[in-house]
């Protein structure tokens, strides 16, 4: 066996995985305080790829305001999203919700192609386009920055979570609404909030993934296979998100080495959901996430 | 008219039909329905069909989610599967299409009992995302395949017959379809009054306390899936012999939303919600499109702007809808007919 | 009550303009386009291409006098919107000629349009079954179908480097794998080693493995299948990360400008095959002429892609044969249509193909070109290849 590939292999892997790390992040971040699944996530992420691209080419700002603006308008978002199309759903069976965000995204895509029409652009280049030559490996510029952003942002939200005022609120209203509500916790700001948050991870998702692959309105479609992480980690675990993001980030791409050659390829797209089901079957709450006990 | 709800013995309370009005309007609608293919065009009736798959598919899904509560984003795999083994008992195996449909729908339910089984370990959106794994799953089966499915190029099918007679157009494809359509909606309303219909709705509601009561889960919850996976199958059979080609693209994911959100804009946990739901998915982009042909020749600048503005509408048609009316078409059409039931005294 | 409301409004609906299209039997043609969906960007040039031909002819004259009518509808690129779409145009207008959204819908109309509808019939597809004379007579492409492309870029490669390591890396779709088993075969006639097979989703992100793949085989081409952008801009800038030295082609929808500004600086590294002139080769009469009705009757447009200039091939050829079969006995027919098609020889395209003769009702002519970082242009580095 070749390690040096094997090592790369599995380099790569970490690196991709902490971008699906990112994407579902935000898919946690809403879920964990609003047990809504945002199936609008990919058109959350196009659309600040959009915005990010538009600052830096027609406004031609430099890239840190630019970045800037892409997360106001990300907490704006969230903000104006949740109290006109989620709060009138609360109380409705989960899955009416979760065909909302699926409404909410295909108006989000016709708008868009409104806006912006839809050829096929390049990122403007933010970053520098050489890639990290450790000694073992070599990981691309687009997959590097994407790794740091991943990083950054789960250990940001960790840190808000463990010691904010807000985090301990949203945190407590992830847990029991009722009793959060009666200390005097808005629940209906912690609502928000975590849109915004969630907002925020899928537009820096936009943003990475738009700097390796170029930005179209239908980029969003990679969302899905984020779904396979969220379930690996659980549902409503930060640290879960991104874990299960390498985790599936480096599964993939051994699968990609070791599986494609015999079936002649398209295993790697598919391993992600075998993992899922594997791990379901072990432990159904995920790797990370909190075991649900139900009583009568 | 009847007026007030007065029933004497649960026979009659569990009666489908609860009056002769209801009886004579049916009645009424069936005689359209056969009227229909003599008076339509080839595009209506190729919707006409469209609308039946949909809603034998819509009542499968329904029945899995709506009844038993199982969140399933499979349904389309579920589809291709019967689909598939349809196409491929008819061309490589020369079984007739009228052996071949409900084989597809064993073949299908086979598949969904395999796919039901973490439904014991799993529950919630945790068994939505598995079954959204399976559904990827299968759909690289489709592909790869290739000794039985041909893998992309996919596989022509022949129209099916009786006889000599040849089921070529869509007018002679809507009498079969009619047919399955009937039978489907008949069996699941049957179906949701008998004892295991009772049982599937209490493990929707409450399962632990239904399973204290003595409903086996893992068994109902089993039979669910494979029902459910019956009725996609035959949904599936029936498509592609109507389109005469099946190729895995058709089985995607956003099939799987599709047939999601016509149970949910029908009405979940109801057959009159899941026949509305199909019908609400299917006729309305059509009518939008035949909208937006209107203004298009009335404004040809706006011919651009118009379709992107379709997909807004869609969307925010979807949206309004859920939230104005969460439970759905079929609710509407419950509060209609209670409004009428007590007209013009209702006080 | 609702339902019935619902089914007479709808009714309604599709009669009134049906009743209105009934009195025509002038040449017509209707097209269903993927305006919206990954293909959007095909979608809008390629419908903005027919109207312009279309109005081009009629201002011109029309077909002796009849002008054209042109009807088109949004597909979503997706197969049963399409095929409804069609069906929908085909009972509204009646049209003698249909262009599809997609590789899809072709093959799932084929065997009726061979049937039943018996209309000419092309589509926004290269796929072979649409350039099969014998099993569908109606179909036909304004282009080299994807076997051929590879022929053109095979042919290429072994004057520059004969016996050379081949890739095909492409999309697990329909779109991707279409010309791989013909050009599996062409490679072992042309004497090519094709040592691997890379499959990727289009959009993926991570395409390591399959980069280190091509790398332990020293693979010196690698020809993509079934992308417009992505991941081809991804592999060619981590090819240069992880070392790997090979040179990159691709079919007709990638070579396009939008790639080649997606690739900046690595644009040089990029070779594309394409049937038809660029917009900016502005010394051919055909382009001169588009140049002029674009300024003119879209004064903000700035550029016109290949999408384009496809449907603007396939929309003279509809006219030419509206002509030629409206001389015929019996007027203009989906089989006059036909017997039109395969008379047109060495007809003049000034400039933007050279003189086209359908063969096995498609145009087995390609050019191959070089992306220029600098110009953000194509070069051509070939001349006409002709596919036999």
């Amino acid at each position: 066996m070749d390690f040096s590939i094997l090592i790369q292999v599995i380099v790569a892997g970490l690196a991709t995985g902490g971008i699906y790390g990112l994407i579902a992040l935000g898919f946690v971040l809403i879920y964990k305080a609003t047990s809504v699944l945002n199936l609008a996530m990919g058109e959350f992420m196009a659309l600040g790829a959009f915005i990010c691209f538009t600052a830096l080419t027609m406004i031609h700002v430099p890239f840190y305001i630019a970045f800037a603006i892409t997360i106001v308008f990300a907490i704006l978002l969230g903000i104006v999203i949740e109290p006109l199309i989620l709060r009138p759903m609360i109380g409705e069976p989960i899955i009416s919700v979760i065909m909302v965000t699926i409404g909410l995204g295909a108006i989000l895509r016709g708008l868009m192609y409104m806006i912006w029409d839809p050829t096929y652009r390049a990122f403007p280049q933010i970053f520098s386009p050489k890639p990290l030559k450790l000694g073992f490996a070599v990981v691309p510029s687009g997959l590097l920055w994407g790794f740091i952003f991943a990083v950054i942002t789960t250990i940001v939200f960790i840190l808000i979570f463990k010691f904010s005022r807000t985090g301990v609120a949203m945190r407590a209203t992830a847990n029991d609404q009722q009793a959060a509500l009666s200390m005097g916790v808005s629940v209906k700001r912690v609502f928000a909030l975590s849109w915004s948050f969630g907002a925020i991870a899928a537009v820096i998702g936009g943003i990475v993934i738009g700097n390796i692959s170029g930005i179209n309105i239908y980029m969003g479609d990679i969302g899905l296979a984020v779904l396979s992480v969220i379930i690996l980690g659980g549902l409503d675990s930060i640290e879960g998100a991104i874990l299960g993001g390498f985790i599936v980030g480096i599964l993939q791409n051994l699968a990609g080495l070791y599986i494609d050659p015999l079936v002649g390829g398209g295993a790697k797209d598919v391993a992600p959901f075998f993992i899922v089901l594997i791990i379901l079957m072990i432990r159904p709450y995920g790797l990370f996430g909190k075991v649900i006990i139900e009583r009568v | 008219m009847r007026c007030g709800d007065y029933k004497e013995n649960y026979i009659k309370d569990e009666e489908i039909f609860q009056s002769r009005f209801v009886k004579f309007w049916l009645a009424l609608f069936f005689i359209f329905l056969i009227v229909f293919p003599f008076i339509a065009n080839a595009y209506m009736l190729y919707i006409a069909n469209m609308i039946g798959f949909a809603v034998i598919g819509a009542i499968g899904l329904n029945l899995l989610t709506g009844f038993t509560g199982q969140i399933s984003l499979g349904h389309a795999a579920f589809i291709g599967v019967g689909a598939y083994t349809s196409a491929i008992l008819i061309t490589k195996y020369g079984v007739s299409f009228w052996l071949s449909i409900p084989l597809a729908g064993l073949v299908s339910a086979l598949a969904g009992l395999v796919i039901g089984i973490p439904s014991l370990r799993v529950k919630g959106l945790y068994l939505c995302i598995a079954t959204l794994a399976a559904q990827f799953i299968f759909g690289f089966v489709f592909v790869h395949w290739e000794s039985m499915t041909k893998g992309i190029t996919g596989i022509h099918i022949p129209p099916p017959v009786i006889g000599s007679f040849q089921f070529v157009t869509e007018k002679d494809f809507y009498w079969i379809t009619l047919f399955f359509a009937v039978l489907g909606v008949g069996y699941a309303r049957n179906l949701v009054r008998s004892r295991m219909g009772r049982a599937f709705v209490a493990i929707r509601d409450r399962d632990l306390a239904a399973e204290i009561m003595g409903i086996d889960l893992f068994r109902y919850k089993l039979t669910a899936f494979a029902i459910s996976s019956f009725y996609a199958g035959v949904s599936g059979a029936l498509w592609v012999s109507f389109l005469k080609v099946v190729i895995p693209e058709h089985f995607n994911f956003m099939l799987c939303i599709q047939y999601l959100a016509m149970i949910i804009v029908g009405g979940l946990g109801s057959v009159i919600g899941s026949i509305f739901g199909a019908i609400f998915m299917t006729l309305v982009p059509e009518i939008l499109n035949v909208l937006s042909d209107v203004v298009k020749s009335y404004t040809p600048g706006m011919g651009k702007l118009i379709i992107p503005f379709k997909q807004v509408v869609f969307g925010f048609l979807i949206v309004s809808f859920l939230i104005f009316e969460p439970r759905g078409l079929a609710e509407i059409w419950n509060r209609i007919k209670k409004f009428f039931t007590l007209w013009p005294f209702s006080y | 009550m609702k339902k019935a409301g619902l089914l007479i409004l709808s009714l309604i609906l599709c009669l009134g303009p049906f009743s209105i299209a009934m009195a025509q039997k002038s040449p017509t043609i209707c097209a269903v386009h993927p305006f919206t969906g990954r293909f959007a960007f095909a979608g809008i040039e390629g419908s903005a291409a027919m109207q312009d031909v279309v109005d081009m002819a009629n201002e011109a004259g029309g077909i002796n006098g009849k002008k054209i009518q042109y009807y088109w509808a949004d597909g979503e690129y997706k197969d049963d919107v399409g095929i409804a779409a069609f069906k929908r145009l085909q009972a509204q207008y009646n049209p003698q000629i249909m262009f599809g959204q997609s590789t899809g819908m072709t093959k799932a109309l084929g065997p009726e349009i061979k049937d039943r509808y018996k209309v000419l019939y092309s589509a926004y597809t290269m796929t072979s079954e649409a350039a099969n004379p014998k099993e569908n007579p109606y179909l036909f492409i304004a282009a080299p179908t994807y076997a051929e492309q590879f022929g053109v870029l095979l042919k290429y490669i072994v004057k520059e480097k004969p016996g050379a390591n081949i890739a095909f890396f492409y999309s697990d779709t329909e779109f991707g794998r279409e010309p791989i088993a013909a050009g599996r075969e062409m490679c072992k006639k042309m004497g090519l080693n094709l040592v691997a097979e890379e499959i990727a989703p289009v959009g993926g992100v991570d395409i390591t493995t399959q980069v280190l793949d091509m790398k332990a085989k020293k693979v010196d081409y690698c020809i993509f299948q079934g992308y417009v952008s992505n991941p081809i801009v991804a592999v060619i800038k981590q090819s240069k990360d992880y070392g790997l030295n090979a040179k990159f082609m691709g079919t007709f929808w990638s070579t396009e400008l939008q790639l080649l500004r997606e690739l900046g600086p690595l644009a040089d590294e990029y070779i594309g095959v394409s049937a038809y002139s660029f917009y900016y080769q502005e010394d051919l009469p055909m382009i001169k002429k588009i140049r002029e009705w674009t300024k003119k009757k879209y004064p903000k447009v700035e550029y016109r892609s290949q999408s384009y200039m496809e449907n603007y091939l396939t929309t003279i050829l509809f006219v030419e044969c509206f002509k030629r079969a409206d001389k015929m006995s019996g007027g203009i027919t989906g089989d006059n249509l036909v017997k039109a098609l395969q008379s047109i020889k060495n007809f003049d395209l000034g400039g933007l193909m050279p003189p086209v003769t359908i063969k096995d009702n498609s145009i087995p002519v390609g050019r191959v070109y070089r992306g220029n970082s600098k110009t953000v242009r194509f070069d051509p580095i070939s001349d006409w290849i002709r596919m036999e």
